[in-house]
Parts: C-alpha cells; structure tokens; sequence
C-alpha cells in the first residue's frame, strides 16, 4: 500500500509543477462545479421526493430558511477568504439574538444595532486573540464558541427571551429577501471592486508575502473578525424576526452549517486566490436543499448527519487547493 | 583503480519551464575524488540531490555498483551507501547532537521498543572524539553550537559508516581553514578506503588541488569530464562560462563618479544575533553591494531597510528624515525590497500574476477607493510585457512559473511601482544564465533613471561586477568595504569575509 502511494508521489509533484493539468486548477472547474452541484442535487430531490420539494409552497418555506444562514455565511466567507476559520457565528447568533430580543421592546432600529454591536465585540474578541496573541483561529473560535454557547445558556436558564409581540409584522418575504440581497451585495462589491476584497485573496494565498506587499494584514484580520460579527448580528435579527424568541440552543450548530455550506459551495478551506463570490449562493442552496431533501425523505435526524458528513468530506477532498492546505491558519 | 562505481544516465529535471539538469551522464570511479562545477544554476546541486534522495528524477538513472538505484529520501540513501553534505544547514533544531547524527538510523539503539539514550550518546560522543572533535557534547542541542561546528557534526553524520559515495556541496566555503583540513583530511580517508567523493565548490583551486577528476555543468548540460592536473582555473572559467557570455553579462564601465546626494541613511542598526551595529549610506543613481557569507546578517539587513524587521534598534532615514519602521512607510516612500525567499515573501505564489504586480499599487490604481480589474489587467501586462515574464497570460498564477520568471514578475511589481530604492537580495538566485543578463541590463536602466540600488548577494563576481560599492559583512558587522575597480579580486574579497 505504501510502495503504491510513494511510487505516485512523483508524478503528482510532476503535475504541480505546470499544474494546467490538474483538472481542479482550471478555473472554469472551479466556477462551475458548486452550478453543477447544485442542479444534480436539486435534480436528485426532486425525483426522491415525487416533484415535492419543487412545489411553490415547499420552495417558500425553503427560501425562508435560507436567509439568516446567506447572511451569516457572508460574514464568515470574508474570513475565510483570509484562510482563518470562524466557529463562533452560532453562539455568536444566540447572543446577539439575545440582546436584539431585550431592546426590541424599546425599538426595533435600536435592536438591531444593537444585535450587530454584540456580534461586532465578539468578533473584535476573535481578532484580539487571533492577531495580537497569534493564537490560530480555529482555537480562538472554538474558545470564544464555548465561552459564548455558556452566557447564552446562563441567560435563558430560566425561560426563553422573547422579543416584542408585534416583531413578526417583519417577518415577510419581501423585507428578508430585501435584507437578504442587500447584504450579498455588500459583500459582492466589497469583494470584487475594493482594495480590501484583493487584499483578502492575497492575505489567503500567502501571508508573509501580503505583509511583504505593504499589506497591513493585522488590521485587515481585525476588519474582517469585526464585519463578519456585525454581519452575523444582522443575520440574528432575522432569526427573532423569524422565531420571536431565544432558547438555550439559539444559533446552535450553525457555525458548521455555515463551514458545510460554504466548502459546498466550492470554496477552498484554505481561501486564497481561488475563491468564487459565488461559492456563497450556490453553497448555501445546496446545502438547504440537501438538508430540507433528505428530511423530506424521511431519513431520521442521525443518517441525515451522516450522509452530510460523508458529501462533506468528498467536496473537501475535491475542492482543497493542495498546494497551500498547510496554511490555515 | 578505474573500476566505476556509480554512473549517472541521461537524467533530466525540469523545474517547471526550466531544464534544470539535461540529459547528464557521467561516470564516477572507485577510489577518487570528483569535483563537479558550474556557475550557480547550472544545475550540479539539482544533480546530487536527486542522487541523494531529496529530489525525485524526472527521467533517466543513476547506477550504483552495477545495479540501478531507486531511493526515495535521504535515509534510504544512506543506507545504500550514499550520503551528502548538502549547502544549507542539514542539522534539524531542537534536537540534540547525538539525535542529529544517528537521525533516521535510531534503530540502532531501539531494543523492543525502547530507544537506548545512553548506548546513542556514547556511541556519539565515540564517533565525535574520532574526528577530533572534543570539545562537542553528543548531548548538547544543536542550536548550542554556531554554524560551523553544525557543519563538522554534519560531516561526521555523513561519513562515519563509510560511505561509498560522499557528496560534499559547497560546504567549504562556509568552513574556517582549520574546518576546511578537516574534511579535506576525512575526504582524502574515504578516497583511501577505495570510495568516491564527489565534491562541489566555487573555489576554483580548491577544486583543481583536492579532486581527480573535474566535471563541468553549465546551464544543466554537461559540457565535459578534464583530469585535474591537466588543467588551470582560467580552462574551467572558461568551460563553466562559455565564451559567447563573456562580452556583455556585468557592467563594463569603471570610475563613473556616483551623485554624493544622500538618499538613504542607515544608522548604527542593530538587530539581536543577526547585526551589530552597522551604519552605512545610499546615494542617487548608486548601485551599492553587500556581501558576505549566507549567515553574515546581511538578508536581514536588507528587510531592516525595507521596516521588515521586527527587533530592529537604531535609525533608517530617508533624505527627508522620515523614518522607515514599517513595510508600508517604506512601501509607500518608495522603497521596493526583493527577497531571497521568492516563494514566501517576495511574491503571493498562490496568487494570479496580475494580483501580484498590482498588489502593491492598489492605491494608485483605485479611483474613489474603488478598484476596477480592467485597469488592473492592462498594468499588469504592460509591466508584465516590459520584463518579459514568458506566461499564458496575467491569470496564470506564480506558482506554475519557473525561478527567473517569477522572479521577473517580483520585479515587474516594483517598476509599475516606480520605487527610486531597490533592495534587491539575492536577485539571480537559481536563475539561469539569460534571464540573469536580463536583470542585470535592468539594473544598469535604472541606475541610469537615478535609481538607487542595494545589491545583497552571495555571489562575488555579481557583486564585483554590477556594483559602485561594496560592502563586506562578517558575523553581523561591516567589515571591510570596496570601491568599484577593475582590478579588484575575488580573494581580496573572500579575505574579508571569511
């Protein structure tokens, strides 16, 4: 087994050196597998489940689970880009969450500020750790993940947090999607037509190099933490919009769905320069189409987690970008 | 004795677009000793490290005794009896003396399952008193020891199971005389024993005085196989260089008086255990070297005037008494730096090449902060264009172009920059001849734009070739300095930086 694997191994460096042959390095694969993707599995659904999950109203419910995790998953693809990591988003959503359902009462702009300030301060508690204790991000996230996950825990030990009564007037399609799309743009914009967007590709695919190239990459790391925990505290006004209330579980596993949804999408693990805008929609779609599918089906909760980790997996394996997996940092 | 013993068949590397090492086929004799030579780049280090296991062979073989080699790291190597001394520092951190030496062979001293420290060390410390080396502990870490006695610990770890082919590349140059005898004397042991060494070196009479048999690369071909005492340094000059370069490849003007307009001034900078307290000045249109041994501090000298370095104490001021602390003061009061680590520092490899010219300009190419990718392809080529970086276009990423090109596209970002400092460190590293001449006409344009250039470099004739002035570095000080002659000698050089 192992004589195989070496005897391989030169010819794969070989392939590196001018890698226009590996299939994965040429951009138009890059671009239009997450497409391809997403129409087998839409595809694949609607036959399992006899035309059901293309149904107008099944397609409603399913955009309305759509929007807080586009949302959020912006936020966390700028991060990402940077080849950091972030798994804080879901305590992060349950405590900005928590904090939008207090001011509710007083107003609903105050609210929301005041929901995308706590997602600000938790990442701005991210990038402290990160940048100037030169801790990887994986384990600050982790950290902040837990520490979060408990005061979110601690605050509604007693009953729920429920927001104002009269906050699902705003849960509407028109007003999520607006909110929604706005957002994306943001991101689109920023991404493509700012110094920053080109900066955050750089900082992915070579950092030292970035820093080399006048890059401040340490204030950059903190822009990034800080506007991915604003996002994400827009996403959680959402969330009260839609559920008017905080449990103890609030935003739970949402930052693997967030990971899941966006290496779906074919984005790098490791970011850098070959990261797609379009690895956001595309990733997120096809991940609620799987997941709302495989619950049509009728798979119990414990096969659905398995077959998602299982496609995990092989769209991880695919879509690594090989030549710069030992820098995440 | 002229039985073979090793012989190497049509072997090819490619790195990338460039032919590293083409179609070489050399015989080595029992019992001699085999100098291998050639200009930096010409593809002898490629050679030996893909004999030594470190590089695979991209076709091609090399034959051991009758029978083909196939090995596939160091340690497999060794054990079929080829070691090598390699160029940079071949000892691992962290570990011990003892570890160092027996690394990959620990087996030795493993009986069931436990490793036997005491047996390992004794047997070091044995192994290390043989070679007169006393005053090292087997039980020391490496770091303890500076990068000279590194180097002697190397040779005892590559030599004291009697290897029957030892490679020594270019190690001599970083050893004191007495380190030099040393190895000539362990050299000169195993040629006895009836083994082959084959030796690499720039030292052209050291290479002529020690060896048997001499072996010239240039620009990966072999060009010949001479006997040492049939021929003199100027025949080999002339075999590793080949006539046609000879004519215009440096500058060939000397005594040009240089502006005394101060542009850069570098004062008493000092960073711990790399530099002591050096001062020195840049002027307008100058082309100023700094060389030295790898480890004389003078890499980190050159990021120190780019504000890469992080300990630096003392000042680094432009004409206008701006203090450069940082990469983006530098950056952006026209200071361009090169380094030598082309693949970590000087370019984003993963990276598209249009990315890595504009990174750097991102400002000026921005109209209200906002940047458009037209705007950015069009830079992007025309620089792209003027150094002629070969490519399929400016979406190619870095990491799929050979040295010189990328190295092209390092330099293609500062001039769309318009930087009036260079720093360059090392710039024709691994670089073929071509391209070389390439930069070097480059250097000479900018010179006569008023740029100011900081040549760091390891090579001498580079730096006695396209310098006003030069100076000498040694364990982190300056010391000695030359003013462009032609007269002026590798020796003169070598005296002061050894």
């Amino acid at each position: 087994m192992t004589d195989i694997q070496k005897n391989v191994e030169p010819a794969e460096n070989k392939d590196l050196g001018n890698s226009s042959q590996r299939f994965m390095d040429k951009p138009i694969a890059r671009d239009m597998l997450p497409i391809i993707g997403f129409a087998v599995i839409l595809c694949l659904f609607a036959v399992l489940t006899g035309g059901k999950i293309i149904q107008p109203s099944n397609l409603k419910l399913l955009l309305s689970q759509t929007y807080m995790l586009m949302i959020a998953s912006a936020g966390v693809f700028l991060v990402m880009t940077m080849g950091c990591l972030d798994f804080s988003q879901g305590s992060m959503l349950g405590v900005s969450s928590i904090v939008i359902c207090y001011l509710s009462s007083y107003s609903i702009p105050l609210a929301i500020l005041g929901g995308m300030a706590t997602g600000a301060a938790i990442g701005a508690i991210n990038g402290f750790f990160h940048v100037k204790r030169k801790i990887p991000s994986f384990i600050v996230t982790i950290c902040t993940m837990f520490l979060f996950r408990g005061l979110c825990a601690y605050l509604t030990t007693n009953s729920p947090v429920y927001a104002v009564g009269d906050i699902y007037k705003y849960n509407t399609l028109p007003i999520k999607l607006t909110l929604t799309v706005v957002v994306l743009l943001i991101i689109f914009f920023a991404f493509h037509y700012t110094k920053l967007g080109y900066n955050l590709k750089a900082i992915g695919a070579g950092e030292t190099a970035s820093r080399f190239a006048g890059i401040n990459v340490e204030k950059t790391k903190w822009i990034i933490y800080i506007a991915a925990g604003v996002i994400t505290g827009f996403a959680a006004f959402i969330n009260v919009v839609k559920v008017g209330s905080v449990t103890s579980t609030g935003g739970n596993m949402l930052e693997t769905e967030i990971l899941i949804a966006l290496v779906l999408g074919g984005l790098p693990i490791s970011g850098g320069a070959l990261v797609r805008f379009t690895n956001i929609i595309f990733g997120v779609l096809t991940y609620k189409v799987l997941s709302t599918g495989l619950n049509m089906i009728g798979l119990t909760t414990q096969t659905q987690q398995l077959i998602e980790g299982i496609i995990f997996v092989i769209v991880v394996a695919l879509f690594s970008d090989r030549k710069s997996l030992q820098v995440i940092k | 004795m002229d039985e073979e013993i090793l012989r190497a068949e049509n072997i090819n590397k490619y790195f990338g677009i460039n032919h590293a090492v083409n179609n070489v086929s050399i015989s080595f004799k029992k019992g001699e000793v085999h100098g291998l030579i050639g200009e930096n780049g010409s593809g002898k280090s490629t050679l030996m490290s893909m004999l030594a296991g470190i590089y695979p062979i991209d076709s091609g073989k090399f034959v051991l005794g009758g029978k083909e080699l196939k090995i596939k790291n160091q340690v497999e190597a060794n054990r079929m009896g080829v070691s090598i001394i390699v160029q940079e520092i071949g000892t691992l951190s962290g570990l011990t003396v003892a570890e160092n030496i027996f690394l990959g062979n620990e087996d030795r001293f493993v009986k069931h399952g436990i490793k036997n420290t005491k047996a390992m060390v004794k047997e070091a410390q044995k192994l290390l008193d043989q070679y007169g080396l006393r005053e090292i502990s087997a039980t020391a870490v490496i770091d303890k020891y500076d990068f000279e006695a590194r180097k002697l610990i190397e040779i005892v770890k590559a030599t004291y199971f009697h290897p029957e082919v030892l490679v020594v590349d270019e190690t001599t140059t970083t050893l004191s005389q007495s380190g030099r005898e040393e190895l000539y004397k362990h050299m000169e042991s195993i040629k006895n024993e009836g083994h082959t060494v084959i030796f690499i070196s720039h030292d052209l009479s050291e290479v002529i005085k020690q060896t048997d048999r001499i072996s010239v690369l240039r620009d990966g071909v072999l060009i010949d196989t001479v006997e040492s005492k049939d021929v003199s340094e100027d025949d080999l000059k002339r075999l590793m260089v080949g006539r046609e370069l000879n004519d215009r490849y440096y500058r060939t003007d000397f005594g040009t008086p240089v502006s005394q307009e101060v542009v850069l001034s570098v004062k008493n900078v000092s960073v711990p255990k790399e530099i002591n307290n050096v001062s020195f000045e840049l002027h307008k249109g100058e082309i100023l070297g700094i060389g030295g041994l790898s480890e004389c501090g003078m890499h980190e000298l050159g990021k120190a005037v780019f504000g890469a370095s992080y300990y630096r104490s003392g000042d680094v001021a432009l004409a206008d008494g701006t203090d450069v602390d940082s990469i983006s003061t530098a950056i952006k009061h026209s200071i361009a730096y090169v380094s030598k680590d082309r693949d970590n520092e000087s370019l984003v490899v993963n990276d598209s090449i249009r990315d890595n010219i504009c990174l750097t300009s991102m400002d000026e190419l921005s109209t209200k902060n906002i940047v458009l990718k037209n705007r950015l392809s069009e830079f992007a080529k025309k620089y792209a264009d003027l150094v002629s970086v070969k490519m399929v276009d400016i979406g190619q990423f870095v990491a799929d172009l050979s040295g010189g090109n990328k190295q092209k596209v390092a330099l293609a970002r500062w001039l769309g920059k318009n930087s009036d400092i260079l720093v360059l460190d090392s710039p024709t590293r691994g670089i073929d001849v071509k391209v070389k001449a390439d930069i070097y006409a480059l250097m000479e344009e900018m010179k006569k734009q008023g740029k100011s250039i900081i040549l760091i470099s390891e090579e001498i004739l580079e730096l006695l070739g396209m310098c006003d002035r030069i100076l000498v570095m040694k364990d982190g000080t300056v010391n000695g300095e030359f003013t462009r002659n032609p007269d002026l000698t590798e020796e003169d050089f070598i005296a002061k930086m050894v």
